[in-house]
């Protein structure tokens, strides 16, 4: 009996020291976002977007902690209005949200464990955030956004040679595209009757973004920042 | 004979003003759009990528030479035959108003290619007119928005183009835009053959391409039969060079059509003029 009774102590004493609680987890992730104090990264950004014919386009990113973000594209390039940045921002700052700790899951050959992101005010575009993060090497591998504005953004993470400040190296996300309304003053193509797409249903768009070269803590002016 | 008295058309055609107010209406136009772009061009943007903005949002330079140059092509695609049809239309009628013609007759040309040499001043024209319309919305366009991808929508969606492939699209375009306006030039040139005045041809021609063009957008199941015969459902081809991938059957398809339109309506003019009574 009393042997039992040590064994589930023990048991219970060694999860409690090994299982990480969600604010453990975030503040893992946390830790290595805060390492990068900036970064530029240059990127191609390969776009599958319903309705949306656009070739492989290069771009330059730059970040400055906390919150400063910039894409400079020589062309047209198309990014998803979520998830690029402001989830990290929003991370950083532990008093805006509440998180809980779900299941794990297995995404590739990674373990992570899910946690549950929800912010505390009503003034967020993020309404849910599902994060899933890798505990071993705190890296998130995936992230499940539910904003107001633009929907559903799933992000998957891939990582190379940046994974100690946290940095992927490829990035595919996948945004809802809503419906696709002509407008009437287009209608007049030749073929028009050939290929109504009006009413088209809503769908998936994917974009992948894929880092070339990051170079981080180097230094950012922040005149880069300074709208064109 | 047939280039010397071509010469002497188009000398014709450049001493009168009317000529220059097809040119001086286009560049006063193009301009026109050109400021307006450059002081609201963002509204318009907006109004291209709105189905899209929730979700996605558009970087780098989308209001820029090639765009402007797109929307004024559209602009003024529609207008530009009435400008031609204003010297084109004359080059017959005018004659015959004027009483020029039996002196015209009495040369050692025949009449077929008095018809062909007014024809090819025609073209000459048209193709002046064509390539002004580009340097002005391409060229200057370019010197005041810069270079740049080009954003347009169809109604497939949005196609994207990279700069480096558009040059050879504008090129094709514009050949399609001059194949486009060369109909409508020997349309009031056919005109000019059967009518005594200037303004008849002018107004008949101009009558014709609103006709068509309405016929062309009623989506009434009756007229998809002639709808690809039309010259008039042709001359949107321009823009099908902006698609991708590039249709080429439809492209194709357009330029034999325009150009069964042009040696159908010269062949007409050629037999009318040969008949046609000068003598009274």
């Amino acid at each position: 009996m009393i042997l039992r009774l040590s064994l589930f102590v023990f048991l219970a004493l060694a999860h409690a020291n090994f299982a990480q609680t969600s604010e453990e987890l975030l503040k893992g992730v946390i830790l290595k976002i805060n390492s990068v104090k900036d970064y530029k990264a240059d990127i191609s950004i390969k776009a599958e977007i319903p309705f949306v014919k656009v070739p492989i386009a290069k771009a330059t990113l730059y970040f400055k902690q906390k919150d400063k973000f910039k894409v400079v594209s020589k062309g047209i390039a198309i990014l998803p209005k979520q998830g690029i940045s402001d989830l990290t921002s929003f991370l950083s700052n532990e008093s805006k949200y509440t998180s809980l700790l779900g299941d794990s899951k297995t995404i590739g050959d990674i373990k992570t464990k899910l946690v549950t992101v929800i912010p505390n005010g009503e003034n967020n575009e993020i309404i849910l955030a599902k994060v899933y993060i890798d505990p071993t090497e705190s890296l998130i591998y995936r992230t499940v956004l539910t904003t107001k504005e633009s929907g559903t953004v799933t992000v998957d993470y891939t990582y190379g040679q940046n994974k100690k400040y946290g940095l992927p190296n490829k990035m595919t996300f996948s945004v809802d595209v809503k419906k696709f309304k002509m407008p009437k003053s287009v209608a007049s193509d030749i073929r028009n009757s050939e290929k109504k797409t009006k009413d088209k249903k809503e769908n998936k768009g994917v974009i992948t973004i894929t880092v070339i070269g990051y170079e981080v803590n180097k230094g950012i002016s922040d005149d880069t920042f300074k709208k064109d | 004979m047939l280039w010397k008295n071509t010469r002497n058309e188009w000398i014709k055609i450049t001493s009168k003003i009317r000529s220059y107010l097809g040119i001086g209406a286009l560049t006063v136009l193009i301009v026109v759009v050109q400021v307006a772009l450059k002081a609201d061009g963002g509204s318009f943007i907006s109004y291209v990528t709105a189905s899209f903005e929730q979700t996605l949002s558009f970087n780098g330079k989308i209001l820029n030479g090639n765009l402007v140059a797109f929307i004024v092509l559209q602009m003024l695609i529609v207008h530009v035959p009435l400008l031609i049809a204003l010297v084109t239309g004359d080059l017959l009628s005018g004659e015959e108003a004027a009483g020029t013609i039996r002196m015209l007759a009495t040369k050692p040309i025949s009449r077929t290619q008095i018809v062909l040499s007014k024809w090819i001043a025609a073209a000459l024209y048209t193709f002046v007119m064509t390539a002004w319309l580009a340097f002005l919305s391409l060229v200057v366009g370019k010197f005041i928005f810069g270079e740049g991808d080009l954003i347009v929508l169809n109604s497939s969606g949005l196609n994207i183009i990279a700069s480096d492939d558009l040059p050879w699209r504008f090129a094709l375009s514009m050949l399609i835009a001059f194949l486009a306006l060369l109909t409508v030039s020997t349309l009031s040139l056919c005109f000019s053959a059967f009518a005594k005045n200037s303004v008849g041809p002018i107004v008949a021609t101009m009558a014709v391409i609103i006709l068509f063009t309405i016929i062309g957008t009623l989506d009434v199941t009756v007229f998809d039969a002639i709808k690809p015969y039309m010259f008039t459902t042709h001359m949107a081809a321009w823009r099908s060079v902006f698609e991708v991938p590039l249709p080429w059957d439809a492209v194709w398809e357009s330029i034999v059509v325009l150009l069964v339109h042009i040696v159908v309506l010269l062949g007409i003019t050629i037999l009318r003029f040969n008949k046609k009574d000068i003598t009274s």
